[in-house]
């Protein structure tokens, strides 16, 4: 086996806790971390979980929801990807960003008070559902949760202007492999091992690459011992030189 | 590699000569099911598409019309000698073609075309590299050095010069069906065939530039005879094709109709057919042949015995390749796709094909989409049946799973095997023994999931050697 955790997107005990009960939140949750960090009661932990509502499964295709629907809740992905994307005037699609478990969507609605993108279930998909007002008033009462509120926008705002820096295919297509690796060991995944959950076009379209760019790059990553993929499984080989040639554009 | 001689063991081949699948695809065409339609093979298409690195495409083209009967044949055929059906047949094939170049992004390249039947050249070489140019405008080629093109010839219908037409339309492999050159026997099977006509056309393929050659003969025929067959043998030999492949005739009529023509006194006993694999085989060691798996031997500098050393061999429809894994595209009636991890089969009765491309639908008959068991034991199935042996820590670590819990209940179905000679157990992982290798399909069905679940084997299935 390479490296500890589970391949990205199945589930395991390490990844995908139970549905939870009233104190004991999905170890996907994005709030897990501002609920067990510290200073969380009993009783703080009740009047969030029951603001919680689990929703899935979503089959590929199915949105959770799409532009211009009226705002009320954030959802965080417990099992899945979610892909967010705009269409523009030509009815050209703009991916926006690849939503992984633990992961927030719907945070850049809280301005307009309606969803200014679409977001659809690249796989089979489980979300937890927080309605937004009742958060929000939540938040107001634990300093905690509405820091890691916070947290969470200004992270969703850097990863959208991540790629629209002046960067080769190369050192484009390393930084999202390192992104997505980071992401999911994040999770407690494999860092090293897991599968592409959106496709070739999707990557193509995020990064601002030819669809074919995107296949070549991944050809010549493969010849050079980076990696090693067959149909949408990833295996990194060197994380170094992946992470060296990420540099450029993830600048940490 | 051990000589061909320690190949042949005639009390395990006796033992094990019990049904079973061949293994061209894992699971076997059984198990497709009407469920699987056009919808399902559009979606897997896309999904293809969708992959990091797409893989390459292989076509497979099916002609289904043979001149006349062989009456040792099982394929699915229409015998007719109205060579407007074929024209006819053009047609809709051309609308196919049409229809599934569509469902594929343009930069996808095709290396590895096909021609099976039936009876390919049925088609004149005109019509045949008509197809040919209908396929080139609809997709994109690889490089000649990369690009396969092969055809199955029947060398009764066909000359040297068309030999030559068919190379200028882009062929570089063939094969050839001989079976046999003794007149006895090819007068049982209805398929008289000369030897000069025969030498021939293998002599235009290798004047013409063919990258190979492969001659089929079958073992186990009506009035067959160690003499003849040492004859055919000899023959065959001396014009060095490449490949070889050695059939053993599988008699069934009641499931192959063509068959009931074949007089059941006029086979040989299964004491004498196996006198005549061993002498094939002995012949074949002499003539410095290896062995690549199941019926199929090669000569050291062929590329499938080179692939095989280097642990590059594959198994598909078409039979064993060096095409690392690609999306395969069957096409003309009863053709078989295999398209990421699915399955689908056109109709096989050239009615249902017809209508389906007349309503300008894909005709799709019956398919599958496999699960992550399927393609972890194809997989296993695939090693087994082109290198004859696995390690289980690469298949562990290539499907995350731990491999002798995984399997435990294959490899203990596994023991009685070992204890036979056929297959040795290790600790990191299983060889077929040189007895065991004619044997590959018993060690494979140990992996079978659809068998274990049926509880023994189907009776569809022909013997096992």
């Amino acid at each position: 086996m390479s490296g500890p955790g589970v391949v990205f997107p199945r589930s395991g005990p390490a990844v995908m806790a139970d549905d939870g009960d009233a104190l004991t939140f999905c170890s996907t949750c994005a709030f897990s971390q501002a609920c067990m960090s510290e200073g969380m009661d009993k009783a703080a932990l009740m009047d969030l979980h029951v603001l919680v509502e689990h929703v899935g499964p979503l089959h590929p295709g199915e949105h959770v929801f799409r532009e211009g629907d009226p705002f009320g809740a954030i959802a965080a992905v417990r099992a899945g990807t979610v892909k967010t994307y705009q269409v523009d005037r030509n009815g050209h699609e703009q991916v926006l960003g690849f939503h992984l478990p633990g992961e927030v969507i719907g945070l850049n609605a809280i301005h307009d008070d309606r969803y200014p993108c679409n977001a659809v279930a690249l796989d089979t998909v489980m979300l937890c559902r927080f309605s937004f007002p009742k958060i929000a008033l939540l938040a107001q009462r634990l300093p905690n949760l509405q820091q890691h509120l916070f947290r969470l926008m200004s992270r969703d705002i850097g990863v959208a202007s991540l790629f629209a820096r002046d960067n080769t295919a190369d050192e484009r297509m390393a930084a999202f492999l390192i992104g997505l690796s980071r992401r999911l060991a994040a999770r407690g995944f494999s860092p090293r091992r897991f599968q592409l959950t959106m496709s070739r076009t999707d990557i193509a379209n995020y990064l601002r690459l030819a669809p074919e760019t995107v296949s070549r790059v991944l050809r010549r990553f493969e010849q050079d011992g980076l990696v090693h993929i067959k149909l949408r499984d990833v295996e990194v080989l060197d994380m170094q030189r992946l992470e060296a040639l990420a540099l450029a554009v993830l600048r940490d | 590699m051990a000589s061909l001689s320690s190949l042949f063991d005639p009390e395990l081949l006796r033992r094990y000569d019990v049904p079973g699948p061949r293994y061209t695809s894992y699971p076997t065409a059984p198990q497709f099911t009407p469920g699987f339609g056009e919808a399902d093979l559009r979606a897997v298409a896309a999904a293809s598409n969708g992959d990091p690195i797409p893989r390459p495409i292989s076509l497979y083209l099916h002609v289904p019309f043979c001149t006349s009967p062989c009456f040792y044949c099982g394929c699915n055929r229409i015998i007719t000698r109205d060579k407007a059906r074929g024209t006819a047949y053009l047609t809709r094939l051309y609308r196919e073609i049409g229809m599934a170049s569509e469902l594929f992004d343009r930069d996808r390249d095709v290396e590895q075309v096909h021609f099976g039947g039936g009876t390919p050249n049925f088609l004149d070489p005109l019509q045949i590299a008509e197809v040919m140019d209908v396929l080139r405008r609809h997709f994109h080629f690889a490089p000649g050095a990369r690009m396969d093109c092969s055809i199955e010839l029947d060398p009764r219908f066909i000359t040297p010069a068309e030999v030559g037409e068919l190379a200028a339309a882009g062929f570089n492999r063939a094969s050839l069906g001989v079976q046999d050159f003794d007149p006895a026997v090819q007068e049982a099977v209805n398929r008289v065939q000369g030897v000069a006509q025969t030498l021939g056309i293998i002599d235009a393929c290798r004047a013409h530039g063919f990258r190979s050659v492969n001659v089929d003969l079958i073992y186990g025929l009506p009035k067959q005879t160690l003499e003849g067959f040492e004859r055919t043998l000899d023959i065959t030999l001396q014009a060095r094709p490449d490949r070889l492949a050695i059939y053993g005739y599988a008699h069934l009529p009641s499931i192959f109709r063509p068959q009931q023509r074949i007089r059941a006194e006029d086979l040989p006993s299964p004491e004498q057919k196996l006198d005549l694999l061993r002498l094939a085989i002995e012949k074949l060691g002499q003539a410095g042949y290896e062995y690549i798996g199941m019926d199929h031997f090669a000569l050291p500098t062929d590329e499938l015995a080179r692939a095989q050393r280097e642990g590059g061999l594959h198994r598909n429809f078409m039979g064993y390749t060096t095409h690392a894994e690609s999306d395969l595209v069957g096409l003309g009636v009863s053709a078989i796709s295999h398209i990421g991890a699915s399955f689908s089969q056109n109709p096989r009765d050239i009615g249902g094909w017809e209508q389906a491309i007349d309503e300008g639908r894909l005709p799709v008959w019956r398919g599958m989409r496999m699960d992550e068991d399927d393609v972890i034991r194809a997989d296993v199935i695939q090693q087994l049946m082109c290198h004859g042996r696995l390690d289980y820590d690469a298949l562990g670590r290539r499907h995350v799973i731990d491999f002798r819990r995984y399997f435990a209940d294959a490899l203990a179905r596994l023991e009685p095997l070992q204890a036979d000679g056929l297959v040795e157990l290790g600790e990191a992982g299983l060889q077929a023994t040189s007895r065991g290798r004619l044997l590959l399909r018993i060690i494979a069905m140990c992996f079978d999931r659809y068998l274990t679940a049926a509880g023994g084997s189907a009776p569809l299935y022909s013997r096992t050697v």
